[in-house]
This record gives C-alpha cells, sequence and structure tokens, in this order.
C-alpha cells in the first residue's frame, strides 16, 4: 500500500481515492479529486496553474534544494526487512521530517516579496487595523456630528491609550 | 500419412428418415404449382426438374456417405486392423458398397425415367412418370436400410475412438487380466482408467500421454489377453493382438508376481513366450508387479532362475508396486531410454539420415589451456534430478500441510522469506506515517545522513539562519507585538467559533441578524471600552423607537387595549433609514439607489423584476445580411 503523489496537484493520492488513467504509451497517471483530472483534461500544464505545488517550486515560491528533501524519494532496488533498520529509519524519518518543515517555513518566510509574509512579519499594520477595527465599531454608539468628530478624534486618542492601560490591567 | 479425423463423418440417417427428407426437400425447394392448360413443354420441364432434383439429393447424400468413410486400404494398417477386429472388414466393405450401388441404381432409374417423360402427352401422364420415378427411388433407399443402421453404429463407434498416432513414441502394456496394466497408465499418465477387481475391466484400447525428457509419449493400455491360440481370441483381445502388432512401441509386459490375477507365474510366463514373436523389433520390459505383496526374492528358486534367465537374454525385470509408486518411474525411464535408442537406430539405418547428418556438425571448443573446465550444474538441479531417479519422497508441501492441520490451518506466506534474522519474519511491517511512505525513505546509509543533516541544522542554527528578525526594541514594538499578536489569536478564535457554530442552512451576514443592545453592549465591555452611560447612544434611541413585537397575552387578564395599535411595518424603521447614521450617509444611500435605477429605466422596465421581452426575435437582428453590424445590434 502506498500513498501516491497526484500528478496535477502533487498532492496525496491515499488508496481508494482519486483516479488513475492510462495513456496509451503506458504512462499513468494518478489524480487526486476530480478537479485535478478536469483540469488535466483541459490540458492544463500543472506548472502555469498557481494553485499547484508544481507552479509553486517551478517559480521558487517553495523550497526546491535541500538536503532535507533528499531523504524522501522512490527507490527502485527494495531493500529486504531488517527489523532495527526499519526502527531506525522510522526514527530518523520523524526528525528529517522536522527539520524539513523548519526549512521551508524559513524558505516563505524568507521569501522578498511575499505579500503574506511581510505582513505576517508587520505586527504595527495588524495592531492599526485591530484598532480600527474597535474605532468603527465604537462609532456605531455616537451619531455623527462635527462636535462628536472632534470628540472623537480626542477619544481615539485617549482610547488607544485606554486601550494599553486595560490591556496592561489585564 | 494423413490420420482420418473418424469424428467428421456426417450423420448416416436411417432409410426412413433419408426418405423423409429428400421427398420433402424436393416439395420445398421446387415449385409447386402446375395447371392443365399450361404448355406441354412447360409441364414436361416441371415433373422432369423434380425428378432431376430427387435423384441430385440422393446422389449426393450418397457420395458423401461414401468419401466420409474411410477406406481401408489408406489407412494406416493399425487403423485398418482395428477396424477390421471392432467391425469385419467384410461386412464393412459390403456395406459401403450396397451404397454405391444404390446409388447406381438410383441415377439409372432417373435417367430412364427423364427420358420416358420427353414423350409425356399430358400433365397426367407427366404426374405418373414423376410418381413412378420417386417411387423406385425410395424402394431402392428402403432395401438399404440394414447397411444404413450398420453405417450409422460403426460411425459412431468410430467416433469414440481412442486417438492413437501409430507414429510417434509409444509404450504399450500387455499382460493377463488383473495384472495391473490399467494402474500403471494411472499412475503415469493423467488418463483415469477404469480399476476392478474382476476381469476384463478394460475392454478397449486406451490412451494416456506423458511428458519425458521434454517430449510427448503415448501409453496405450491394453485389455487383457489370455492364453489361447490366435483363432480363438475374441474381440477384446485381437484389439490388443493388433495394437501389439503395429504399433512400433516399447512393450512393457506386466506380471503378477502374487498371482493374484487368478493365474500362476507359469501360466504367464507361457503366455510371454506365446506372444514372443509380436515382440521382434520392439525394446521389451519385463514389470513385475504387486511387489508389496510379493518380491522375486520371496519367489522359488526356479522361478527366480528363470526370470533371472530372462534378463540375461536382455529383458530388464523391474519390480514396481503400482500401490506403493515403487519402481514405477525406474520402469518409465527404463522404457523411454529404451525406445529412443531404438527409434535413434532405426532412424540411422534408414535413408534419410544422410542428408541431415550431414549437415549436423557438433562444435568442441579447443582447449586454451590445460585448466579443467567442467559443466556446471547447481546443487538445486542436482537434488531435484536425483529426486525424479529415485522416486524419493517430495518435501511437505502446503497441501499436506492444510489437510493436516483442517480447520486450524492459516496460510503464512511470511514465513517463507529469506531474511537475515529468522525470528523478525513474523513482524508486521509498518508502511506509512503521517501521509509520507516508509519504503521511500529506507536507505542503508540512513543514521550517517542523519547525523550530517543534524549537524547542518545545527551549524544553521548558530549562524542564525531561524531567528526572527525583530526589527527594534523599543517599549513601543513590544507593546505593539503584544498586542497584534492578541488580535491575531482572537481573530482566530472568532473565526474557529463561527465555523463550529454548525449552521444548517444559508449563511445570513452579521448585517442581517439585529444586534442586540446588550450583546453590543457586553462585546465592547469586553474589549475594554465604557459601556456604562450609554442611553444616549444612536443604537440605544433607534431600539426605542422602533417597538418591539408585542406579547400574546392570555384571554382572561388581558383587557381590550385603549390606544390604536400601530401595525408591524411601523416598529421596524423604514429602510432609506434603517442602517444608515447620518444625514451624510443617507444622501450617498439615494445617490446609489439612483444610479442603479438609470439602466433599467432606460430599458422602460417596471422595476428590477421585469423581465418580460417585448419582441423574441427582433427583425432587425436576425434578418438580412451581416452588412450592418453584428447580430446583438444593427
Amino acid at each position: 500500500m502506498r500513498i501516491e503523489k497526484c500528478y496535477f496537484c502533487s498532492g496525496p493520492v491515499y488508496p481508494g481515492h482519486g483516479v488513475m488513467f492510462v495513456r496509451n504509451d503506458c504512462k499513468t497517471f494518478r489524480f487526486c479529486r476530480s478537479k485535478c483530472h478536469r483540469n488535466f483534461k483541459k490540458k492544463r500544464n500543472p506548472r502555469k496553474t498557481r494553485w499547484t505545488k508544481a507552479f509553486r517550486k517551478a517559480s521558487g515560491k517553495e523550497l526546491t534544494v535541500d538536503n532535507a528533501l533528499e531523504f524522501e524519494k522512490r527507490r527502485n532496488i527494495p531493500v529486504k526487512y531488517n527489523r532495527e533498520l526499519w526502527n531506525k529509519t522510522v526514527d530518523a524519518m520523524m526528525k528529517v521530517e522536522k527539520i524539513k518543515q523548519k526549512r521551508q517555513a524559513q524558505f516563505i518566510m524568507n521569501r522578498p516579496n511575499s505579500w503574506k509574509t511581510k505582513w505576517c512579519k508587520d505586527y504595527k499594520k495588524t495592531w492599526k487595523l485591530g484598532m480600527k477595527i474597535i474605532y468603527l465599531k465604537s462609532k456605531c454608539f455616537v451619531s455623527l456630528g462635527k462636535l462628536q468628530l472632534l470628540l472623537f478624534f480626542f477619544q481615539l486618542v485617549c482610547f488607544n491609550l485606554e486601550f494599553d492601560l486595560a490591556v496592561k490591567g489585564q | 500419412m494423413a490420420l482420418y479425423n473418424f469424428k467428421k463423418i456426417m450423420v448416416v440417417p436411417t432409410a426412413k428418415e433419408f426418405i423423409d427428407i429428400t421427398l420433402s426437400k424436393t416439395q420445398r425447394k421446387t415449385p409447386t404449382v402446375v395447371h392443365k392448360h399450361y404448355q406441354i413443354h412447360r409441364i414436361r420441364h416441371f415433373y422432369m426438374r423434380k425428378v432431376k432434383f430427387t435423384q441430385q439429393n440422393y446422389h449426393d447424400r450418397l457420395t458423401q456417405i461414401l468419401t466420409d468413410f474411410p477406406k481401408l486400404d489408406d489407412i494406416h494398417p493399425f487403423y485398418a486392423d482395428l477396424m477390421n477386429v471392432l467391425y469385419d472388414k467384410d461386412h464393412y466393405k459390403l456395406a459401403l458398397g450396397q451404397i454405391n450401388i444404390a446409388k447406381n441404381l438410383i441415377d439409372n432409374v432417373a435417367k430412364d425415367y427423364v427420358r420416358l417423360m420427353k414423350y409425356g402427352d399430358s400433365l397426367y401422364r407427366c404426374k405418373q412418370l414423376k410418381r413412378a420415378a420417386l417411387g423406385r427411388m425410395c424402394t431402392i433407399l428402403k432395401r438399404q436400410k440394414s447397411s444404413l443402421e450398420y453405417l450409422e453404429q460403426v460411425r459412431q463407434h468410430l467416433s469414440r475412438l481412442p486417438s492413437i498416432d501409430p507414429n510417434t513414441r509409444t509404450l504399450l502394456l500387455c499382460g493377463y487380466p488383473n495384472v495391473g496394466k490399467s494402474s500403471f497408465i494411472n499412475k503415469v499418465t493423467r488418463a483415469d482408467v477404469d480399476v476392478q477387481p474382476y476381469a476384463f475391466t478394460t475392454k478397449s484400447l486406451f490412451v494416456g500421454h506423458m511428458d519425458y525428457r521434454y517430449l510427448r509419449w503415448q501409453v496405450v493400455d491394453t485389455p487383457g489377453i489370455l492364453d489361447h491360440p490366435l483363432e480363438d481370441r475374441n474381440t477384446i483381445e485381437m484389439q490388443a493382438i493388433t495394437a501389439l502388432a503395429h504399433l512400433r512401441a516399447a512393450v512393457l509386459y506386466v506380471m503378477d508376481l502374487s498371482e493374484q490375477c487368478g493365474h500362476t507365474l507359469q501360466e504367464q510366463l507361457e503366455l510371454f513366450n506365446n506372444i514372443r514373436p509380436l515382440f521382434a523389433n520392439k525394446p521389451l520390459i519385463i514389470v513385475a508387479n504387486k511387489c508389496d505383496v510379493k518380491k522375486i526374492s520371496e519367489l522359488t528358486e526356479e522361478n527366480q532362475k528363470i526370470l533371472a534367465d530372462l534378463t540375461t537374454e536382455g529383458i530388464p525385470v523391474i519390480e514396481t508396486s503400482t500401490l506403493t509408486e515403487e519402481g514405477v518411474m525406474q520402469v518409465k525411464t527404463e522404457a523411454c531410454d529404451q525406445l529412443l535408442a531404438h527409434r535413434v537406430n532405426t532412424k540411422m539405418k534408414g535413408k534419410k539420415v544422410h542428408d541431415v547428418l550431414n549437415r549436423l556438425h557438433l562444435a568442441m571448443p579447443a582447449k586454451r589451456d590445460e585448466k579443467d573446465r567442467p559443466p556446471f550444474i547447481p546443487d538445486g538441479a542436482l537434488t531435484r534430478r536425483r529426486a525424479m531417479e529415485v522416486d524419493a519422497p517430495k518435501r511437505k508441501l502446503e497441501r499436506d500441510l492444510e489437510l493436516e492441520l483442517g480447520d486450524d490451518y492459516i496460510l503464512d506466506l511470511q514465513k517463507y522469506w529469506d531474511l537475515m534474522n529468522e525470528d523478525e519474519k513474523q513482524d508486521r511491517i509498518p508502511e506509512v506515517w503521517e501521509g509520507h511512505n516508509i519504503a521511500d525513505y529506507i536507505d542503508p546509509d540512513i543514521m550517517k545522513k542523519l547525523e550530517d543533516l543534524e549537524k547542518e541544522e545545527e551549524l544553521k542554527e548558530r549562524a542564525g539562519e531561524y531567528d526572527s528578525d525583530d526589527e527594534s526594541e523599543d517599549e513601543d514594538m513590544l507593546e505593539i507585538r503584544s498586542l497584534a499578536k492578541q488580535i491575531r489569536e482572537k481573530k482566530q478564535l472568532m473565526v474557529m467559533e463561527s465555523r463550529e457554530k454548525d449552521v444548517h442552512g444559508p449563511r445570513m451576514p452579521r448585517t442581517a441578524t439585529r444586534v442586540e443592545r446588550k450583546k453590543l453592549e457586553k462585546e465592547m465591555s469586553e474589549l475594554g471600552l465604557d459601556m456604562s452611560d450609554k442611553n444616549d447612544s444612536h443604537y440605544a434611541e433607534q431600539a426605542r423607537r422602533s417597538r418591539s413585537v408585542a406579547k400574546k397575552r392570555k384571554r382572561e387578564t388581558s383587557a381590550p387595549p385603549t390606544s390604536k395599535t400601530r401595525s408591524q411595518s411601523a416598529s421596524r424603521p423604514p429602510r432609506d433609514q434603517s442602517g444608515l447614521r447620518d444625514a451624510k450617509m443617507v444622501k450617498k444611500a439615494k445617490k446609489i439607489m439612483k444610479n442603479s435605477q438609470t439602466d433599467r429605466n432606460r430599458d422602460g422596465r417596471k422595476g428590477e423584476s421585469d423581465r418580460h421581452v417585448y419582441d423574441l426575435k427582433p427583425k432587425h437582428l436576425l434578418a438580412g445580411k451581416r452588412k450592418s453590424g453584428k447580430t446583438d445590434r444593427r
């Protein structure tokens, strides 16, 4: 029993799931779900379809060359079963997996143009957005008038301080 | 020499059937209508056709029978003799001759009557002539009734004869009845011949096939032969004699040492000497069967001496027991080898060999140095060869184990695995972990690689690759960071909460449901806002303005209301004003409304639900050539 890789999205195909297409030249294509299957039938190139892993690897959005990735590869020569080797392999596999995930995450974090990671690193923005939400919520208490507007801005300033104090109090 | 396919002979119908078939065929396949007033030639032609048609049919059918049945002179003498024994050559030839005569007679009858019909001058005359002709033909055939029956029986029996190829390698078993010939053939081939304790269980020849040295061998089982002169033999024995006489085979003369067949050893030896002339030019082996009951060493002195004499003459005497399978393989190999040698010798003496011999050349490689290079035979092959020859007990099969254990048997293929440690054979091997195949990680050097990887990782960590780059460490930033983290956490929590809500049905947006004042105040106070005195706030005012839905009062305690009750629609704020905070917003909302209405007004629609099409097939779009623009506008 093996968990195969989907040809289109490179996701896992568990046993009992998905579809396998065998072409006349005896090349087999496995698909994890009908989304990938239909895209394939439409002759779309997975390397150009943005949501697939193939695209992400090909356009440098994910870690491609790394020693941790060399551990998991399909081997053509079977090795005879040996209990201690299997035990060692399972332990090693878990460790390697951890290191691999760490490195992949670090790679993505270090990406220069990723707006997502920029957002993640930018705490100030989050804080600002949070404040804005609260401000807008608070706006619905008072009806608008110029005087009140002024009051608002004043409130905002004190309000921030208030908030900090309140949080600190927590 | 063509081997007749005796199964392909057409069915021979009985006389009555034959007549019926032909006459009905004539009636169906020839025109049926004729009148008195037709022209005479037409009438004559009509009836002549009938006569000729009938004659043609009989002729065809009878010729087919004659050609289908084999001519005894044309087939292999073995089959000719066998048919003679079974069906009597004379009777057979006579029957076929009769059929031939009948055929000729029918032809003649038809010819005559057709000639007569030329002079028929009326319908009635022609009809009578036709009747006479057909009648005579049918009578001729009726007289052949017995021949046809006999031929049908012959055909049925012929098709059931065993297909013995007279030219290939054959082993022939002969001897007294009940000595164990059929048991022998059952053991050696896949044939399933009846074995019973009474004599003459086997009443005809049986063939089995076996393989030896990559060749196909026929084993022919014969009925037993008794010891009396040739003339007194019955059909069954004669079959055996025929086989002996005509097949160039290795003869296995089976004897019963224990005399369980009902004949003493002396009688068997007598028979052997009597039919000795039939064994000329054939490799011969004497099979001393039933040796589990009595061995040769247990025989009397003189009997042993006779057998020893036979051995010295060059006829091997081999002890066997078809019950314990002792010696059966030995007999088989001995007979096959002898027959092969004999056949090779005969071929060498023949004329055809020299052409082939001239072209055959066995190349032996010239010795390069003094090193001895014997052929390499792996051990497995040697053991197997030994097992084949000596007929040793085979290793215990799974099937034997299954039968032994009965219900407790479990098929366990893992016990045949070839592993380094024997005790690991019953291990349950893990295949998959968290979406990864363990088989992809298996590598004898994995520990070393892992060590290298971990060292690398350590180096990286030390170099500071994994440190998050936090720009400044001053208090404000720390504050902001912690706050931001809280915000993010809260947001995630809210998202998870809303997902868990498990709403069955369409999810309503937050704006569609009313927010209760208490809830709003609670939420805000959680965030840290002061919500103590908010009676003058906008939301509170709105809540007061709208009237809550009146609860249903109990009939007894209720009094009719004095003031005019407001309708439901008045309890909700009108749509122009609901959700709008201030005048500016109201103005904007109105503007948006007007904007969205312009397109519809231009189309002359009454409202957003007006989809009436005034002209489904407007002429200006569907008619005319395309010169004046596309079809959606012209």
